[in-house]
């Protein structure tokens, strides 16, 4: 009876579509790979190679395994998502290690997850050193993750438009509740790909039309809207990168990217007033004012006096952070150490579930201020009943209680992997942030890792790559994993 | 295929799971959210909360697009409004569960149709006809009539007595051609059979065949005719006062039933009936009512649990014919297994409705039916369809299907490898469950 097989994994299916998975991946890297190629890159060799492994990996997978039992049950899905993030950042790193940078394992696989997991940070210093196809892979990997590997291939499998694909797609997808828009879940995803896509494409031809050359133009946007953060442009294309004509499309989609795709997708059905409205995306558009308002403040009681700086650049730092993005404008370490508590609080926070963002969500943060201001009236009206209302939908109280778990494990996480991480070798303070920035996918640094995470030792490095995933898959789906009952029958 | 279920109770998970795993797109709605939760985390399907009869909500599921509205809420008010609203908004097709038989009535059928209502279910009046048929023939488990009977399909539970114990099925079809064995319940599970597979002690075996050879494989099996005129049911649910209606004087019926308000009310309904106030557990009462003289014991309470363990016990008294409704799915295997003759599930019969329905636009005459973890269709091969191009033998059908007979020119027959399908035969095909998409490729 298909019931028994769920109790336990079903190892051959899960190793089955793993295959599949890795060729998706070769698919992709067949990108950079071309791109290469055209140019006359040396680096055609690091990714043929890189190719070849996939698709060997790959296939002899998907021709030998036939597994008896196809379903998948919750346990299976969860297993699956979060190994496939690691077998997809395993896989990703050769070309970082078999091109001309030759980066150790580990720092081969902390970019490669970084990427992934669109934390953004780097073990790179300069930009230039990088043969070009990598680069573009690096950006590519961001792409692919900010909405999601799983997404992506629950979009173009079709084997996995089943319920097994459906418990993958919510162990990835971001949130308190997931929300679907069409049944079956490979349209949801097909949809959800298509906003993006269109975002990213339209974010392309606008930089593109403003002074960035083609290659920054196709690498920035697709770090952006991913709200990833890797940096392409050096020298030249460093200084365009700071014009207005750049700068202000990039904060509009960084804060696009924040935003829940079902929204996006509700509006482009016209439903422009009702996503308009919606509590959540209300709640991101005021914390991005008020701390733009904070930093301007601070921008203003310094006496600057040129209004891009006072306007334009605090605003940029603030949906860069609040999003994870992780981009940083150059005068942020002329602003002084008081704006570093707002950037952690936006980092902490994130923007709104179902984005391309990191850290805690909106929604989350919304939802445990709605109870705690619940919970203080009730000290006065004991036996008063306060309902838990978002977008006027009253929630079920167990839902607070999840929420906050999520944040009491979120923060209990910071705190041990910032202990680790320092005694591993760093500065407390550094390793904290740098904690923060990986936690939540966000990318910035400070410090010790303000302009890259070379320094970081090796186990520093795999603890912070560790992180990045467990704050990408919003930690249960991951941590779930080392709990004993998750492998007992 | 974009298919709206309204009612996430039983039977709408039920439909809606099943249906899920069959690749259509399915948009489940009920107005209590704890019901929908479960089903929309582990299911490839979307649900929405809200009023099964708001024109918000109806159109929020994308009524509009709908090509198949079906309302199974427990309240048959609200199953008929919302057909009504759903058609109005443009919903292809609607169907209604209702608690009626006067709407079943061919005279009342355009006033229906004019408010929108093109199908109805009664899951009580299924399952009672279903009870009727295996009192009729008290030897088999499953009795399955296709185009007036020119074909059937029989279930019939085969131990050690059975003379085709340890046959294979390749040297069967050696010595006898008049029947098509099309699947085997084997302990937990159902599978379709090649020729080396063998029959065991214990077996339900699904045979296909004509009414002529019927006879002929009772005796195979081993069974006697038994026939039934005494008949006691355990609790006055729905189902047993539709039971009771259908039979009429027939048979001789006790219903007993430990609800005192119940049995007050239930004489104007159940003339033709003896009703008996007290616990049909109660071994006392039925003996005194004679349970040893009963041709056949019918347990119809709300508790599936209840009306497996007192069938068993009306075993031990020597009743032959056992019918139990059970309605937790998972049980029926375990029932089948206890020897319990008959076993009635609603959310089985309701959804063997919903299939013969999506599968056939003109479901007056096809038939379908759906057991545990397998489903048997009767189709129309319509012109130029896949399955008319070879042989059976050559149509390499996947292994979770069996084609077991067909219906040409009004007269039945069986099907074997060389058989060539032709248009406008009707065909019985067994298949296991999650496989029906498979069948519409090989019949579209």
């Amino acid at each position: 009876m298909r019931s028994r097989h769920r109790l336990n994994i079903n190892v051959m299916e899960l190793v089955r579509i793993i295959g599949f998975l890795i060729l998706v991946e070769a698919m992709f890297m067949l990108v950079p790979f071309f791109y290469s190629l055209i140019t006359d890159k040396a680096e055609v060799e690091a990714f043929a190679i890189s190719i070849a492994a996939n698709v060997v990996v790959g296939l002899s997978i998907v021709l030998t395994v036939k597994p008896r039992v196809r379903e998948l049950g919750k346990r299976d899905g969860m297993l699956l998502t979060a190994l496939v993030w690691v077998i997809f950042s395993l896989f990703g790193m050769l070309p970082f290690m078999l091109s001309e940078m030759r980066l150790s394992i580990v720092e081969a696989f902390f970019e490669s997850m970084s990427g992934f997991t669109t934390t953004g940070v780097s073990v790179l210093e300069n930009i230039e050193d990088v043969p070009r196809g990598v680069n573009l892979w690096r950006c590519l990997m961001q792409w692919l993750g900010g909405v999601g590997i799983i997404i992506f291939t629950v979009a173009l499998l079709p084997m996995l438009n089943s319920s097994g694909g459906m418990q993958m797609f919510n162990a990835e997808a971001t949130g308190i509740t997931h929300d679907k828009i069409r049944p079956r879940v490979s349209q949801t995803a097909k949809r959800l790909w298509a906003i993006y896509g269109v975002l990213t494409a339209t974010l392309g031809v606008i930089l593109w039309i403003g002074p960035l050359p083609m290659y920054e133009a196709v690498c920035q946007s697709l770090s952006t809207v991913s709200t990833g953060g890797f940096n392409s442009c050096s020298g030249e294309s460093a200084e365009a990168w700071a014009t207005l004509g750049v700068r202000i499309p990039v904060i509009i989609f960084m804060f696009l990217g924040g935003v829940n795709f079902v929204l996006i997708y509700r509006a482009s059905l016209g439903q422009v007033r009702r996503a308009l409205s919606d509590a959540i995306f209300r709640g991101y558009v005021v914390v991005i004012l008020l701390s733009t308002l904070f930093i301007v403040g601070v921008v203003l009681s310094d006496g600057e006096t040129d209004l891009e700086k006072i306007l334009v650049e605090p605003l940029f730092q603030v949906v860069s952070a609040i999003t994870s993005t992780g981009y940083s404008v150059d005068s942020v370490y002329t602003w002084g150490k008081v704006i570093a508590p707002v950037l952690m609080a936006l980092m902490l926070m994130g923007a709104c579930a179902g984005s391309t963002s990191g850290g805690l969500k909106i929604d989350r943060v919304i939802f445990l201020l709605k109870s705690a201001k619940n919970e203080i009236k009730k000290v006065v009206h004991p036996n008063r009943y306060y309902p838990l209302t978002v977008n006027g939908v009253v929630k079920p109280p167990e839902l607070a209680l999840k929420v906050a778990v999520f944040f009491v494990v979120y923060l209990a996480l910071l705190m041990i992997s910032g202990l680790v991480v320092s005694i591993l070798g760093m500065s407390v303070d550094d390793a904290y942030f740098a904690v923060f920035s990986c936690l939540g996918n966000a990318g910035l640094g400070f410090g010790e890792t303000a302009s890259s995470y070379a320094s970081v030792p090796d186990a520093g490095k795999l603890v912070l790559s560790f992180i990045m995933l467990v704050g990408r898959l919003e930690l249960f789906t991951v941590l779930i994993l080392f709990t004993r009952s998750f492998w007992r029958r | 295929m974009k298919i709206v279920i309204v009612g996430a109770g039983e039977v709408g998970q039920h439909i809606a799971k099943l249906l899920s795993s069959e690749e259509q797109d399915i948009v489940l709605i009920d107005s209590d959210e704890t019901k929908l939760e479960r089903i929309d985390a582990n299911y490839n399907l979307m649900t929405l909360k809200g009023s099964p009869t708001s024109f918000e909500t109806l159109k929020a599921a994308g009524t509009h697009k709908a090509d198949l509205f079906i309302a199974v809420t427990p309240s048959e008010d609200k199953n008929l409004m919302a057909c009504t609203i759903a058609k109005d908004l443009g919903a292809s097709r609607t169907v209604a569960r209702i608690d009626n038989y006067e709407y079943l009535l061919a005279e009342n059928r355009d006033f229906f149709l004019q408010h929108g209502i093109n199908d109805m279910i009664y899951p009580e009046q299924l399952a009672a006809l279903e009870i009727k048929t295996a009192l009729k023939r008290s030897w088999v488990r499953q009795w399955f009539e296709l185009h007036k009977g020119e074909l059937v399909l029989v279930g019939v539970k085969v131990y050690e007595n059975a003379a085709i114990v340890g046959a294979k099925l390749r040297d069967m079809t050696f010595t006898n051609n008049n029947f098509h064995i099309s699947a085997i319940t084997r302990r937990h599970e159902t599978i379709i059979p090649g020729g080396n597979d063998e029959i065991l002690a214990g077996d339900i075996i699904y045979v296909t065949t004509t009414p002529e050879n019927v006879d002929d494989l009772r005796q195979l099996c081993g069974k006697d005719n038994h026939i039934v005129r005494n008949v006691m049911i355990m609790g006055a649910s729905r189902i047993a006062v539709r039971l009771a209606a259908l039979l009429g004087a027939d048979y001789r019926i006790k219903i007993i039933e430990n609800n005192r308000e119940v049995c007050r009310r239930l004489p104007e309904r159940c003339p033709n009936c003896e009703i008996i106030y007290g616990d049909a557990r109660d071994n006392d009462i039925l003996l005194d009512e004679g349970i040893e003289d009963m041709d056949a014991f019918i347990a119809l309470t709300d508790s599936s649990e209840t009306n497996i363990l007192a069938s068993l016990s009306a075993k031990e008294f020597g009743v032959k014919k056992t019918i139990a409704e059970v309605e937790n799915i998972q049980f029926i295997s375990e029932a089948e297994g206890l020897n319990i003759g008959t076993i009635i599930n609603k959310k089985l019969l309701a959804s063997s409705k919903i299939f013969q329905i999506l599968l056939a636009a003109d479901s007056e005459s096809s038939k379908f039916l759906s057991l545990a973890d397998a489903e048997v269709a009767e189709l129309e091969v319509k012109p130029g369809s896949k399955i008319t191009r070879s042989p059976v033998k050559d149509l390499k059908l996947s292994r979770d299907m069996t084609i077991g007979g067909l219906v040409r020119d009004g007269r039945g027959m069986l099907v074997t490898g060389g058989t060539l399908i032709q248009p406008g035969d009707r065909v019985v095909v067994f298949c296991l469950s999650g496989v029906i998409h498979k069948i519409e490729k090989l019949f579209g």
